[in-house]
C-alpha cells in the first residue's frame, strides 16, 4: 500500500512540470499583438516591413479623458525575407511579436509589381498567421503610411480598413474582401488571375500618423479604398477603377447592393435604382471548338431617387426603367470585361470554368490562355426588377410648375 | 490472451474509431487530386474484400488469435517466425501513428517542445490503458464515440454555414481518367486505413457472439469509410485542388477557415481534440495486438508484464524511425506500402487462407469414415 502511494507521488511530481507546457509558454504580457503588416521596397535590403502593434490599455472605449494615449504603436524593420525582417524587429520591440491577430497585410505598389511572390510563402506556411487576413495594395503611398495612419471612428485603424472593405463590398461593390488564401488560389490557378483591393491615403500624408489628425472634425488624412489591382503572372499590371471595378466584382458575384443611374426624358442620371439583391451566373458554351461565356445577372431593387417627371405608379413606365437599368448594367459589365481583356488578364476565372466544363478543350487553350482570353466572346444578359419606390408615388417634380 | 469479452457494439465502435483515427487528418489520396474521394470509396471496397479473408481465417479458428493459428496452419517454426514478424509489424505501425501525432502537435502549436516529450505524454496514458486490458479500451471507446460524432457534426455544420464549400472544385470529375484513381487506390487507400484491419485478426476472438463479427466489423468499416470519403470531399470542395495538395494536414486548414458571426474562428482546437482521441485508439489497438501476440507467442501468463517494455520500444522508436517529417512521409508513401503493407495485409493472409482451406478439406475427408 505504501509502495503504491510512493510510486503515485513520484509520478505526480514528474508529470506536473510536463503538463504546464513550459516549453511553449507565452505570457500575455510578453506578447506584442501585430494587427497589421506593411511591406515596402527596402532601401538596403529587399523588404522594409512595418508592424502595427496594439497597445491594449489604450483601446478601452468610453474614456475620453483618461485613455488618451494612442491605441497603436508602429515599428519598422528590414530584411531580405519576411522572417528575417520579423526577427530583426525584435531589436526594437520589447515583446515577442504575435501574429495570430494580424488582420491586414498592406503591400506597396512597387512590391506588387515585383516581389510580392517572395512574401507569400511565409504567410502561407506559418501556422500562426490567419488564412483570412486581408491583403491590400497601397497606391501612391508607401505601405508604412497606411499602417501607421490613425482613424477617428475606429480605435484600431486596422479595424477601419477591414470593416470598410466589407461594408463597401456590401453597399457599393467596387471592392471586395480578398484574403491571402484567395489571392494564392488565384496566383496558382492557370485559369484565373488574382485581384487585390487598392488603398490610398488622401490628404496630408505626413500628418496621417499624428493624433493631431484626429483633432479636426474633417480629418487631415483619410484612408480610402480605391480601385482594384490586376495581376498577371504574379505581377501587378494595372488598375481598374470605379464602375469598371464594380463590373468585375459583379461578374464574380460579390455585388450585393449598389446604385445604378439611368437617363430619362433627356435628363442625365435622372432616376436611380438601388439594388437590394443580385445574383450572377456564369456559364460556358462550347461552339465549334470555341468557348463562349454567358453571364446572366438577376437583380432586384427599388427606386431611391427620381429627379424628373415620371409616373412611378404605372407598371409600363417601371418596365421601361427596368429595361434602361438592364442596358446600363450590361454596358458597364462589357466595359469591365474589355478592360480586363486589354490587360490580357483573366481575373474573372473564365479559364477555370472552361476547365470544369470541357477539360480536353482547356488542355489546348491552357498554354496561351492570356491571348485566348483577350479574344473571348462574352455575352451579358441582365434581368432587372424594380420592386418598390419608397414611400412616395410620383416625384414632386411632377407637381412643380403646375 | 486475456479472459475478456467484448460485445458486438463495442467492437463496432472500436473499428470505427480505429479506422477514422488518423485517416482523416493526413492528406490521403492526394495524388488523385479532385478524385481523391473516389479513391477512398474504392479503398473501402477493397478493404471489405480483404476483411472477408480475415473473417474466413477467424471462422476456421474462432478462439485463437492470429499468432496461434498461424502456427497451426504454417507449421510450428514457420508459424512462430511469421508471428514474430507480425508482432514487429504491429509495433512499427503503432510507432508510425505516434510519430504522426507528435509531428502534428509540434508543427502547429507546440513548436519548441521536443517531440519526445509529447510522445511520452501520450504513451504514458496508452501504456496504462493497455495494462488494464482490452475491456477498458473498448469502454473508453464507447465514451468517446459520442464525443467524436458530436465534434464531426458540429464541424460539418460550421463549415457549411461559413459558406466554405464550393462543389465546383470537385469538377471536372475523372479529369485524367481512371488511371490516377486506380494507382492511388493500389498504392495508398487500400492499405491505409482499410487494410490495417488485419490487426483485428488478433482481437476477433474476444468477441462474445461469433455470429455478429461480420456485422460489427464490416459495418464499422463502412461507416468509417463513408466518413472518411465525405471528409475528403469536403476538404477538396473547401480548399480547391492546389491547396489540398500543398497542405500537410488538409482538415486542419479547412477547419482553420471557419469564420462565423465574427467570433467563431480559429477552431483548430476542435481538430486537435479529434486528433487526440483518434490517435489514442489507433496506437492502442496496434500496441495491444502486439502485446497479445507476444504474450501468446512466448507463452506469458498475463500480458501486463509486457505492456511497459513494448510501450517503451514504441516510444523510442517513434523518435528514431525518421529524422525529419519529409523522410517520415516518404517512407510511408513509397517504401512501406510496397515492402511492408502489401505482404502483411494481403499476401500472407491470402496464402494462409489457401493453406487453411486445404487443411480443413483434408480434415473433413478424414473424419468421414
Amino acid at each position: 500500500m505504501m509502495k503504491k502511494i510512493f510510486v503515485i507521488a513520484i509520478l505526480f511530481l514528474l508529470l506536473m512540470p510536463m503538463l504546464s507546457a513550459c516549453w511553449n509558454q507565452k505570457e500575455l504580457t510578453d506578447l506584442a499583438f501585430v494587427m497589421a503588416l506593411g511591406v515596402d521596397k527596402g532601401e538596403h535590403k529587399k523588404f522594409d516591413v512595418t508592424f502595427q502593434i496594439v497597445i491594449p490599455g489604450n483601446v478601452s472605449s468610453g474614456q475620453n479623458g483618461e485613455g488618451q494615449g494612442l491605441p497603436i504603436a508602429v515599428y519598422t524593420s528590414s530584411g531580405d525575407t519576411l522572417t528575417e525582417a520579423a526577427r530583426k524587429a525584435t531589436k526594437k520591440i520589447s515583446r515577442r511579436l504575435y501574429y495570430a491577430h494580424t488582420n491586414l497585410i498592406a503591400v506597396s505598389e512597387d512590391i506588387a509589381k515585383d516581389g510580392i511572390l517572395d512574401l507569400m510563402d511565409a504567410l502561407d506556411r506559418d501556422p500562426e498567421f490567419r488564412t483570412t487576413t486581408e491583403l491590400v495594395v497601397t497606391r501612391n503611398t508607401p505601405a508604412e503610411v497606411l499602417v501607421s495612419a490613425l482613424a477617428n471612428l475606429d480605435k484600431l485603424p486596422v479595424n477601419k480598413i477591414t470593416k470598410e472593405i466589407k461594408s463597401t463590398e456590401m453597399m457599393l461593390g467596387e471592392n471586395m474582401s480578398i484574403n491571402i488564401d484567395e489571392f494564392l488560389a488565384g496566383l496558382v490557378s492557370n485559369g484565373k488571375e488574382p485581384i487585390l483591393n487598392g488603398f490610398i491615403v488622401k490628404g496630408d500624408v505626413e500628418k496621417a500618423s499624428e493624433s493631431e489628425d484626429l483633432q479636426h472634425t474633417k480629418a487631415v488624412a483619410i484612408l480610402a479604398a480605391d480601385g482594384l489591382a490586376v495581376f498577371k503572372k504574379g505581377r501587378l499590371t494595372g488598375w481598374i477603377d470605379h464602375e469598371k471595378a464594380r463590373g468585375v466584382i459583379w461578374i464574380l458575384d460579390k455585388v450585393k447592393s449598389t446604385s445604378v443611374n439611368v437617363d430619362w426624358n433627356g435628363r442625365k442620371d435622372a432616376i436611380t435604382m438601388a439594388l437590394l439583391r443580385s445574383k450572377t451566373k456564369v456559364s460556358v458554351e462550347i461552339k465549334n471548338g470555341k468557348p463562349i461565356i454567358h453571364i446572366v445577372i438577376k437583380d432586384e431593387g427599388w427606386i431611391s431617387e427620381a429627379n424628373t417627371v415620371v409616373d412611378l405608379m404605372s407598371p409600363s413606365e417601371i418596365e421601361k426603367i427596368d429595361r434602361l437599368v438592364e442596358e446600363e448594367i450590361k454596358q458597364q459589365i462589357l466595359a469591365s470585361v474589355k478592360a480586363a481583356q486589354k490587360m490580357k488578364s483573366d481575373i474573372f476565372g473564365f479559364g477555370e470554368r472552361i476547365h470544369r466544363k470541357d477539360p480536353k478543350l482547356w488542355k489546348k487553350l491552357k498554354r496561351n490562355w492570356h491571348d485566348h482570353f483577350a479574344d473571348l466572346e462574352v455575352n451579358v444578359k441582365v434581368d432587372s426588377y424594380i420592386r418598390r419606390e419608397g414611400i412616395r408615388t410620383k416625384p414632386f417634380w411632377s407637381d412643380l410648375n403646375k | 490472451m486475456e479472459k475478456a469479452k467484448i460485445k458486438a457494439s463495442q467492437m463496432f465502435i472500436l473499428v470505427v474509431l480505429f479506422e477514422m483515427g488518423s485517416a482523416i487528418l493526413v492528406g490521403l489520396g492526394v495524388s488523385a487530386k479532385q478524385d481523391a474521394w473516389i479513391s477512398m470509396l474504392l479503398g473501402l471496397a477493397g478493404g471489405l474484400l480483404f476483411f472477408l479473408v480475415y473473417y474466413q481465417l477467424y471462422k476456421y479458428y474462432p478462439t485463437l488469435p492470429f499468432t496461434s493459428y498461424v502456427q497451426r496452419i504454417a507449421g510450428k517454426w514457420m508459424g512462430r517466425l511469421l508471428g514474430l514478424l507480425y508482432i514487429i509489424y504491429f509495433i512499427y505501425l503503432s510507432t508510425r501513428v505516434l510519430r504522426d501525432f507528435g509531428e502534428l502537435l509540434t508543427t502547429t502549436i507546440y513548436f519548441n517542445t521536443p517531440l519526445i516529450v509529447i510522445n511520452s505524454l501520450m504513451m504514458v496514458i496508452i501504456i496504462y490503458a493497455i495494462h488494464k486490458g482490452i475491456e477498458v479500451i473498448v469502454r473508453v471507446g464507447e465514451l468517446f464515440f459520442g464525443v467524436i460524432y458530436l465534434l464531426a457534426i458540429v464541424g460539418f455544420l460550421l463549415i457549411i454555414f461559413s459558406g466554405l464549400i464550393h462543389p465546383e472544385f470537385l469538377l471536372p470529375v475523372l479529369e485524367q481518367g481512371w488511371r490516377p484513381v486506380f494507382i492511388t487506390f493500389i498504392r495508398e487507400t487500400i492499405i491505409f486505413p482499410f487494410g490495417e484491419m488485419v490487426v483485428f485478426t488478433m482481437l476477433l476472438p474476444y468477441l462474445n457472439d461469433h455470429k455478429k463479427v461480420k456485422f460489427a466489423c464490416m459495418g464499422g468499416m463502412i461507416l468509417a469509410g463513408i466518413n472518411v470519403t465525405i471528409t475528403c470531399a469536403i476538404n477538396v470542395a473547401t480548399l480547391g485542388v492546389d491547396l489540398f495538395e500543398r497542405s500537410n494536414f488538409p482538415l486542419l486548414t479547412t477547419i482553420g477557415k471557419i469564420q462565423l458571426a465574427n467570433f467563431i474562428e480559429r477552431l483548430d482546437v476542435l481538430f486537435m481534440l479529434y486528433l487526440m482521441i483518434g490517435c489514442f485508439f489507433k496506437i492502442s489497438v496496434f500496441f495491444y495486438a502486439a502485446v497479445v501476440g507476444a504474450t501468446d507467442l512466448f507463452q506469458f501468463k498475463n500480458h501486463q508484464k509486457l505492456s511497459f517494455p513494448i510501450g517503451l520500444i514504441i516510444l523510442l522508436a517513434s523518435i528514431t524511425i525518421a529524422s525529419n517529417y519529409a523522410e517520415h512521409i516518404q517512407e510511408g508513401l513509397k517504401v512501406v506500402p510496397v515492402y511492408v503493407q502489401w505482404p502483411f495485409q494481403i499476401i500472407i493472409p491470402t496464402l494462409l487462407l489457401i493453406i487453411a482451406f486445404f487443411r480443413n478439406r483434408k480434415k473433413k475427408t478424414t473424419s468421414t469414415p
